[in-house]
Order: C-alpha cells, then structure tokens, then sequence
C-alpha cells in the first residue's frame, strides 16, 4: 500500500507516459510531412491491426490443455460466418458474444 | 431571427441525430468496456485502494491494458520507474495508430487533443472503420464516439469499484464482445480495402508473436514485425517498379537512336512499331 499523495504522483505519471504514447506520431509529424514510406503504410496499418488485435484477444487461450481454445475458435468462426452471411454487426457480436459466454460457463466443451 | 432559430433548431436536430448514431457505432464497446472496467475496478479495491482512485485512472489513464498493469505493478510495490517504462513500451502499440490517423485527424480542430489523448484500441478500430453520417461534422461524430467510449470506461470501472465483490452477477465469457467487434471490423476492412497483404502480414506476424513473446508482449511486438513487413515489402515493390521504369527509358532511347537512323528511309515500317508499343 502506497500512501495517497504517492498514488496521485503514480498515477500522474502513467498518465502522461500513456499520453505521449498517443500524441508522439501527431508531434513528430505535425508539422512535416512523413516519409513517403509512411504514407504508404498507414493506408495498410489498419486492417493489418485489426486483425492482429483478433489474434491477440486469443493470447491467454491455452492451446495445449483441454478444451485447446475450441471455443474461442468455434465461436470466431460463427461470428465471422454470420457476418459475411447477413452483414450486420450487432447480430454478429451479439450473437458470438451470447454463444462464447453459454460454452464457458457451461463448459460445454469439457469433454474434449 | 426566426430563421436563425429554425436553423438552430435543425443543427440541434442534427446534433442529436449524429450522436444517436455514435451512441448505437458504440454499442459493443458499452457491452466490453462495462465488463472490463468493473473487472479492473474489483482488482484496484481488492488491491486495498479506494474506489476513487479506479474513477481517477480511468479518468485520466484511460488505458485497458495500462490500468491492469498497473494493478499488477502497485501490487507489487514497483518504482515510478518502472511504471513508466512498462507503461511506454505497453501503449507504444498506439504511436502506431496515431500514424494511420494523421491524415484523418487533420482539420478536426480543437477535440483533436483529446481524440489523442482517447485513443485506446477499441476507439481506434471503431475511428478507422465507421464512415462519417453524410453530412454531417466529423469532428463532432469522433468526437461523440471517444467520449462515449470513455465514459463506459468509467462507468465500468467505478461501477466494479464501489460494488466491488457485493455484486454476484456472472459475467464470464463477456468480454468476448470485444474479440467479436474486432472480428467484425476485420471483415469490414477486407471488404472496403482493395489491399489484401495486410491481412496476410498480420496472419504471419501474428502467428509468430503468439509463439515467441509471452502474451503481454505479443501486441507490440506483432504489430512491429507487422509494419516491418509491410515496409519491406513496399520497398521491393518500389524496387521492381523502378527497374521496370528503368528498362522502359532505355527501350526508349534505343528506339529513338534507330529512329534517326531510319528516319526518312522507312517512315511506313516505324509508324506501324509505334502502333504495337
């Protein structure tokens, strides 16, 4: 346990660091023009972020003890299924989401 | 006057119009963040502190991942040091977002700070997916989906706080929204973007992240390997394109220099090669 002026200063300082994680693109290049190499990559940063933060919501998945992420996978693939189906995101997530939560606190994958 | 009205009274239409729309753009972030920051609320008051302290950070950290290590760190007893080294090379991953958004960013006015300082994964990927309502101020419309994002965040957190353990509601398996919204709007970008090696990049990258760095580092880590690629591969791109410009600006001054030589001599025999190049 910290004392509570300590815990203001902690906090105040993540604070700051998280901010100029954020800012530090928009600081560099405020005034100047990035790199042509930049500009090419920024138009192909998000959907290759996108998907990499999908893989990364699968990071705490153990692969190699029962049930080996079949649930995570099972309900990615309902999800994406549904979705190139009827193209209509809250039905996807909803669904996925209501579906994800029914195979684990129902651990309906435990006989794998 | 009363014209001056009237148009008030559309723009306040419009307004609200415009945020109903981010408000229902926001929807499966209300239904993750509500769960994850009642999930770091509980840890901050079973860590022993109070529950103003969990509306303060996310307040002003407002940062998912950054808050829960931080738990982890106060837990633990770290120094100010480490607090802000882990914390940087945590959220360095959003350096990267801001570079796709300068372009979008520009000419948002005076919210631009604060859709900086907003900026956490979910916001980015809804930021970089949602088209703008027609018509209607951009700024305004990003500005509506940060802040509402951040106020579920808050909510969240204060929420897990103060009802800290009183609560009984079992909400396992929620937070599984936010990996659902991501597969969504990984859908939506194969289908607005022609370009499909960034999914490749990111199938590679990512593999490998998940493999060789431990689960707290993947994120960073994959995303660099990531743009590395995709540098790389522009860069040969560029490469194959030059020699090729290369090629085509000698083919060029050979033909000019035969040209000369055959000027006159067989006009007819140079036009019909002018035809086939």
């Amino acid at each position: 346990m910290i004392d509570p002026l300590q815990m203001l200063v902690t906090i105040t300082v993540i604070a700051l660091a998280t901010f100029a994680t954020r800012a530090l693109p928009f600081i560099c290049f405020g005034s100047r023009e990035p790199p042509a190499i930049l500009s090419v990559i920024e138009k192909n940063l998000p959907p290759m972020i996108l998907l990499l933060l999908v893989i990364y919501c699968l990071k705490d998945v153990q692969w190699l003890t029962a049930p080996y992420g079949v649930p995570e996978l099972f309900t990615i693939c309902i999800v994406a299924g549904l979705h190139l189906w009827k193209r209509n995101a809250m039905l996807s997530i909803f669904t996925g989401t209501a579906l994800y939560m029914v195979l684990v606190q129902f651990n309906i994958f435990s006989f794998l | 006057m009363i014209r001056d009205r009237e148009n008030e009274r559309k723009a306040g239409e419009r307004n609200e119009d415009l945020f109903i729309s981010a408000l229902k753009t926001t929807i499966p972030v209300l239904l993750g963040y509500i769960p994850l920051g009642m999930a770091f609320g509980f840890l901050l008051v079973g860590a022993g502190y109070h529950w103003i302290y969990a509306f303060l950070m996310s307040l002003f950290v407002y940062a998912g991942s950054g808050q829960f290590l931080a738990v982890a760190f106060l837990a633990a007893g770290a120094g100010l040091t480490e607090f802000v080294i882990a914390t940087l090379l945590l959220n360095l991953r959003h350096a990267f977002y801001g570079l796709s958004l300068l372009e979008k960013f520009s000419g948002v006015g005076r919210v631009k700070p604060y859709l900086i300082f907003a900026l956490t994964d979910e916001t980015y990927a809804l930021l970089t997916t949602t088209d703008v309502p027609q018509a209607s101020s951009k700024s305004r419309f990003y500005f509506y989906i940060a802040a509402l994002d951040h106020f579920y965040w808050i909510s969240g957190s204060v929420l897990g706080a103060v009802l800290g353990s009183m609560l009984k509601i079992n909400l396992e398996g929620m937070s599984f929204v936010l990996t659902a919204l991501f597969v969504v709007l990984t859908i939506e970008q194969y289908f607005s973007s022609e370009a499909r090696f960034p999914f490749i990049a990111a199938l590679g990258a990512g593999a490998f992240s998940l493999i060789i760095f431990s689960p707290d580092n993947m994120l960073l880590a994959s995303i660099i390997l990531g743009t590395l690629i995709l540098m790389a591969r522009e860069k040969s791109m560029q490469k194959a394109q030059r020699t090729q410009i290369v090629l085509g600006a000698r083919e060029n001054s050979q033909t000019r220099k035969e040209n000369r030589l055959i000027n006159s001599a067989v006009q007819p025999l140079e036009d019909k090669r002018k035809e086939k190049s």
